[in-house]
Protein backbone atom coordinates (compact mmCIF):
# COMPACT_ATOMS: atom_id res chain seq x y z
CA UNK A 1 0.00 0.00 0.00
CA UNK A 2 1.03 2.96 -0.92
CA UNK A 3 2.15 5.54 1.99
CA UNK A 4 -0.87 7.66 2.59
CA UNK A 5 -0.65 11.79 2.57
CA UNK A 6 -2.69 11.78 5.58
CA UNK A 7 -1.80 11.68 9.22
CA UNK A 8 -4.50 11.16 11.02
CA UNK A 9 -4.79 10.88 14.91
CA UNK A 10 -7.35 10.82 17.81
CA UNK A 11 -7.88 11.00 21.05
CA UNK A 12 -10.85 10.54 23.03
CA UNK A 13 -11.17 12.21 26.41
CA UNK A 14 -14.25 13.51 28.22
CA UNK A 15 -17.01 12.80 25.68
CA UNK A 16 -14.84 14.70 23.70
CA UNK A 17 -12.56 13.62 20.55
CA UNK A 18 -9.94 15.84 19.07
CA UNK A 19 -8.82 14.91 15.96
CA UNK A 20 -5.44 16.11 14.43
CA UNK A 21 -4.45 15.60 10.68
CA UNK A 22 -1.39 16.63 8.79
CA UNK A 23 -1.65 16.53 5.20
CA UNK A 24 1.20 16.32 2.91
CA UNK A 25 0.71 18.57 -0.19
CA UNK A 26 2.61 21.52 -1.17
CA UNK A 27 -0.50 23.90 -1.03
CA UNK A 28 1.02 25.79 -4.54
CA UNK A 29 -0.70 29.28 -4.97
CA UNK A 30 -0.21 29.65 -8.37
CA UNK A 31 1.82 33.11 -7.92
CA UNK A 32 5.07 31.78 -7.03
CA UNK A 33 7.93 31.25 -9.36
CA UNK A 34 10.57 28.45 -9.39
CA UNK A 35 14.57 29.16 -9.93
CA UNK A 36 13.48 29.49 -13.65
CA UNK A 37 11.18 32.27 -13.27
CA UNK A 38 8.54 29.96 -14.85
CA UNK A 39 5.17 30.43 -12.61
CA UNK A 40 4.26 26.99 -10.33
CA UNK A 41 1.07 26.15 -11.19
CA UNK A 42 -1.43 26.29 -8.96
CA UNK A 43 -1.99 23.06 -7.04
CA UNK A 44 -3.71 23.25 -3.35
CA UNK A 45 -6.22 21.74 -1.71
CA UNK A 46 -9.49 23.08 -1.84
CA UNK A 47 -11.70 20.96 -0.01
CA UNK A 48 -11.44 18.72 3.42
CA UNK A 49 -14.30 16.51 4.66
CA UNK A 50 -13.90 14.90 8.31
CA UNK A 51 -16.67 12.31 8.99
CA UNK A 52 -17.51 10.52 12.15
CA UNK A 53 -19.54 7.31 11.60
CA UNK A 54 -20.44 8.42 8.53
CA UNK A 55 -21.97 11.71 9.60
CA UNK A 56 -20.25 14.75 8.39
CA UNK A 57 -18.58 16.64 11.39
CA UNK A 58 -16.73 18.88 9.71
CA UNK A 59 -15.92 20.61 6.02
CA UNK A 60 -12.98 22.74 5.41
CA UNK A 61 -13.01 24.62 2.42
CA UNK A 62 -9.29 26.03 1.98
CA UNK A 63 -7.89 28.35 -0.74
CA UNK A 64 -4.27 28.80 -1.39
CA UNK A 65 -3.80 31.06 1.31
CA UNK A 66 -3.27 27.75 3.99
CA UNK A 67 0.18 26.64 4.38
CA UNK A 68 2.61 23.91 2.54
CA UNK A 69 1.37 20.43 4.26
CA UNK A 70 -1.31 21.42 6.46
CA UNK A 71 -2.54 20.91 9.66
CA UNK A 72 -6.13 20.80 10.67
CA UNK A 73 -7.23 20.13 14.14
CA UNK A 74 -10.64 20.56 16.21
CA UNK A 75 -12.58 18.93 18.68
CA UNK A 76 -16.27 17.08 18.65
CA UNK A 77 -18.90 14.90 20.76
CA UNK A 78 -17.51 11.73 20.37
CA UNK A 79 -16.98 8.27 21.90
CA UNK A 80 -13.97 5.63 21.79
CA UNK A 81 -14.96 3.18 18.74
CA UNK A 82 -16.23 6.00 16.29
CA UNK A 83 -15.03 5.56 12.68
CA UNK A 84 -13.59 8.76 11.96
CA UNK A 85 -12.69 9.12 8.33
CA UNK A 86 -11.08 11.89 6.38
CA UNK A 87 -10.90 12.66 2.94
CA UNK A 88 -9.55 15.91 1.04
CA UNK A 89 -9.68 16.92 -2.60
CA UNK A 90 -7.11 19.46 -4.82
CA UNK A 91 -8.04 21.56 -7.64
CA UNK A 92 -6.21 19.43 -9.48
CA UNK A 93 -8.66 16.72 -8.65
CA UNK A 94 -6.45 14.49 -7.21
CA UNK A 95 -7.66 13.45 -3.72
CA UNK A 96 -6.74 10.89 -0.53
CA UNK A 97 -8.83 9.41 2.44
CA UNK A 98 -8.27 7.88 5.40
CA UNK A 99 -9.86 6.02 8.23
CA UNK A 100 -9.50 5.46 11.70
CA UNK A 101 -11.37 3.90 14.92
CA UNK A 102 -10.71 6.44 17.78
CA UNK A 103 -8.69 4.84 20.73
CA UNK A 104 -6.86 2.85 18.17
CA UNK A 105 -3.42 3.39 16.83
CA UNK B 1 17.80 24.71 5.11
CA UNK B 2 14.36 24.45 3.17
CA UNK B 3 13.70 27.81 4.67
CA UNK B 4 16.84 29.05 3.55
CA UNK B 5 16.32 28.04 0.16
CA UNK B 6 12.56 29.36 0.34
CA UNK B 7 13.55 32.82 1.05
CA UNK B 8 17.03 33.08 -1.69
CA UNK B 9 14.34 32.09 -4.18
CA UNK B 10 12.18 34.93 -3.23
CA UNK B 11 14.73 36.97 -3.10
CA UNK B 12 15.66 36.44 -7.02
CA UNK B 13 12.41 36.82 -7.36
CA UNK B 14 12.63 40.55 -6.42
CA UNK B 15 10.44 40.25 -3.96
CA UNK B 16 10.40 43.38 -1.77
CA UNK B 17 9.00 40.99 1.11
CA UNK B 18 10.48 37.98 2.01
CA UNK B 19 8.26 35.80 2.67
CA UNK B 20 6.04 37.33 0.21
CA UNK B 21 6.28 35.32 -2.84
CA UNK B 22 5.13 32.36 -1.42
CA UNK B 23 2.16 33.95 0.38
CA UNK B 24 0.30 34.97 -2.62
CA UNK B 25 -2.71 33.27 -3.18
CA UNK B 26 -4.51 32.10 -6.07
CA UNK B 27 -6.02 34.61 -8.83
CA UNK B 28 -6.45 32.06 -11.21
CA UNK B 29 -7.95 28.66 -11.78
CA UNK B 30 -9.74 28.51 -8.19
CA UNK B 31 -13.04 26.39 -8.88
CA UNK B 32 -14.56 25.66 -5.69
CA UNK B 33 -18.20 26.22 -4.14
CA UNK B 34 -18.15 29.69 -4.99
CA UNK B 35 -17.16 30.35 -7.84
CA UNK B 36 -14.57 33.14 -8.97
CA UNK B 37 -15.98 35.63 -6.86
CA UNK B 38 -13.64 35.03 -3.63
CA UNK B 39 -11.01 34.39 -5.31
CA UNK B 40 -11.30 37.82 -7.07
CA UNK B 41 -12.14 39.18 -4.51
CA UNK B 42 -8.60 41.52 -3.10
CA UNK B 43 -9.90 43.08 -0.21
CA UNK B 44 -11.53 42.35 3.11
CA UNK B 45 -14.57 44.62 2.09
CA UNK B 46 -15.08 42.31 -0.65
CA UNK B 47 -14.65 39.32 0.54
CA UNK B 48 -17.28 40.12 3.28
CA UNK B 49 -19.80 41.55 0.80
CA UNK B 50 -19.49 38.46 -1.12
CA UNK B 51 -20.36 36.13 1.93
CA UNK B 52 -23.01 38.32 2.74
CA UNK B 53 -21.32 39.10 5.78
CA UNK B 54 -21.26 43.03 5.50
CA UNK B 55 -22.11 44.87 9.14
CA UNK B 56 -21.00 41.72 10.76
CA UNK B 57 -21.22 42.62 14.59
CA UNK B 58 -18.30 42.31 16.83
CA UNK B 59 -18.20 39.80 19.15
CA UNK B 60 -15.94 39.09 22.02
CA UNK B 61 -16.93 35.37 21.92
CA UNK B 62 -14.89 34.84 19.18
CA UNK B 63 -11.50 33.87 20.23
CA UNK B 64 -8.64 33.81 17.95
CA UNK B 65 -5.18 32.54 19.08
CA UNK B 66 -2.28 33.74 16.73
CA UNK B 67 0.83 34.57 17.26
CA UNK B 68 1.31 38.57 17.87
CA UNK B 69 4.95 38.08 15.80
CA UNK B 70 5.41 35.34 13.08
CA UNK B 71 9.00 34.78 12.29
CA UNK B 72 8.03 32.44 9.72
CA UNK B 73 4.80 33.99 7.57
CA UNK B 74 4.90 30.69 5.60
CA UNK B 75 3.46 28.87 8.53
CA UNK B 76 1.71 30.94 11.01
CA UNK B 77 -0.71 28.66 13.65
CA UNK B 78 -3.81 30.55 13.96
CA UNK B 79 -6.89 29.33 16.37
CA UNK B 80 -10.39 30.15 15.93
CA UNK B 81 -12.85 29.44 18.60
CA UNK B 82 -16.29 30.15 18.54
CA UNK B 83 -18.28 30.56 21.77
CA UNK B 84 -21.46 31.96 20.42
CA UNK B 85 -24.20 29.14 20.63
CA UNK B 86 -25.12 27.59 17.16
CA UNK B 87 -22.09 28.47 15.55
CA UNK B 88 -22.38 26.83 11.96
CA UNK B 89 -19.16 28.51 9.90
CA UNK B 90 -16.33 29.74 10.59
CA UNK B 91 -14.38 32.13 8.15
CA UNK B 92 -11.18 32.59 8.21
CA UNK B 93 -9.53 35.78 6.02
CA UNK B 94 -6.13 36.90 5.98
CA UNK B 95 -6.89 40.81 5.48
CA UNK B 96 -3.35 41.61 3.31
CA UNK B 97 -2.92 38.52 1.71
CA UNK B 98 -3.69 39.02 -2.20
CA UNK B 99 -6.44 36.60 -1.88
CA UNK B 100 -7.92 37.29 1.49
CA UNK B 101 -10.42 34.47 1.36
CA UNK B 102 -8.17 31.76 3.54
CA UNK B 103 -10.52 29.13 4.75
CA UNK B 104 -13.99 28.34 5.51
CA UNK B 105 -15.04 25.32 8.18
CA UNK B 106 -18.60 24.08 8.39
CA UNK B 107 -19.31 22.45 11.22
CA UNK B 108 -21.70 19.21 11.90
CA UNK B 109 -23.45 18.08 14.04
CA UNK B 110 -21.85 17.39 17.68
CA UNK B 111 -18.22 19.37 16.17
CA UNK B 112 -17.17 22.09 18.70
CA UNK B 113 -16.48 25.22 17.19
CA UNK B 114 -12.80 25.50 17.42
CA UNK B 115 -10.35 24.59 14.61
CA UNK B 116 -6.84 25.32 14.48
CA UNK B 117 -4.76 25.16 11.18
CA UNK B 118 -1.79 27.22 9.68
CA UNK B 119 -1.70 29.95 7.29
CA UNK B 120 0.19 31.77 5.15
CA UNK B 121 0.65 35.42 5.37
CA UNK B 122 2.39 37.82 3.21
CA UNK B 123 2.80 40.80 5.69
CA UNK B 124 1.63 41.95 8.87
CA UNK B 125 -1.95 41.33 9.02
CA UNK B 126 -5.37 41.21 10.57
CA UNK B 127 -6.99 37.76 10.27
CA UNK B 128 -10.37 38.30 10.52
CA UNK B 129 -13.01 35.40 12.10
CA UNK B 130 -16.07 35.74 10.98
CA UNK B 131 -18.84 33.43 12.52
CA UNK B 132 -22.26 32.52 11.35
CA UNK B 133 -24.74 31.39 14.02
CA UNK B 134 -28.25 30.74 12.97
CA UNK B 135 -28.77 33.93 10.27
CA UNK B 136 -26.37 36.41 11.61
CA UNK B 137 -22.94 37.08 11.07
CA UNK B 138 -20.21 37.84 13.91
CA UNK B 139 -16.51 38.65 13.58
CA UNK B 140 -13.24 39.24 15.32
CA UNK B 141 -9.94 40.84 14.53
CA UNK B 142 -6.49 39.77 15.54
CA UNK B 143 -3.31 41.95 14.57
CA UNK B 144 0.09 39.44 13.24
CA UNK B 145 2.96 40.90 13.27
CA UNK B 146 5.45 39.37 10.22
CA UNK B 147 8.83 39.82 10.23
CA UNK B 148 11.00 39.56 7.37
CA UNK B 149 14.11 37.63 8.98
CA UNK B 150 14.37 35.23 11.24
CA UNK B 151 15.36 37.91 13.48
CA UNK B 152 12.40 38.07 15.73
CA UNK B 153 12.21 41.88 15.59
Amino acid sequence: MAKSTIKLRTKEKGGKVQVKALITHPMDTGLQKNKKGEKIPAHYINEVVVEANGKMVLTAEWTGSVSKNPFLSFNYAGAKGDKVKLTWKDNQDKTDSIEKEVGKK
Amino acid sequence: MKRRSFLKSTMVAGASIAVGAGVLSPTIALADKHGNDLSKAKSLDEVMKIIGATGAEASDKIKIKAPEIAENGAVVPVTITSEIEGTTEIISITAANPTPYSAKYTFGEGAIASVKSRFKMGKTTDVVAVVKAGDKYYMAKANVKVTKGGCGG
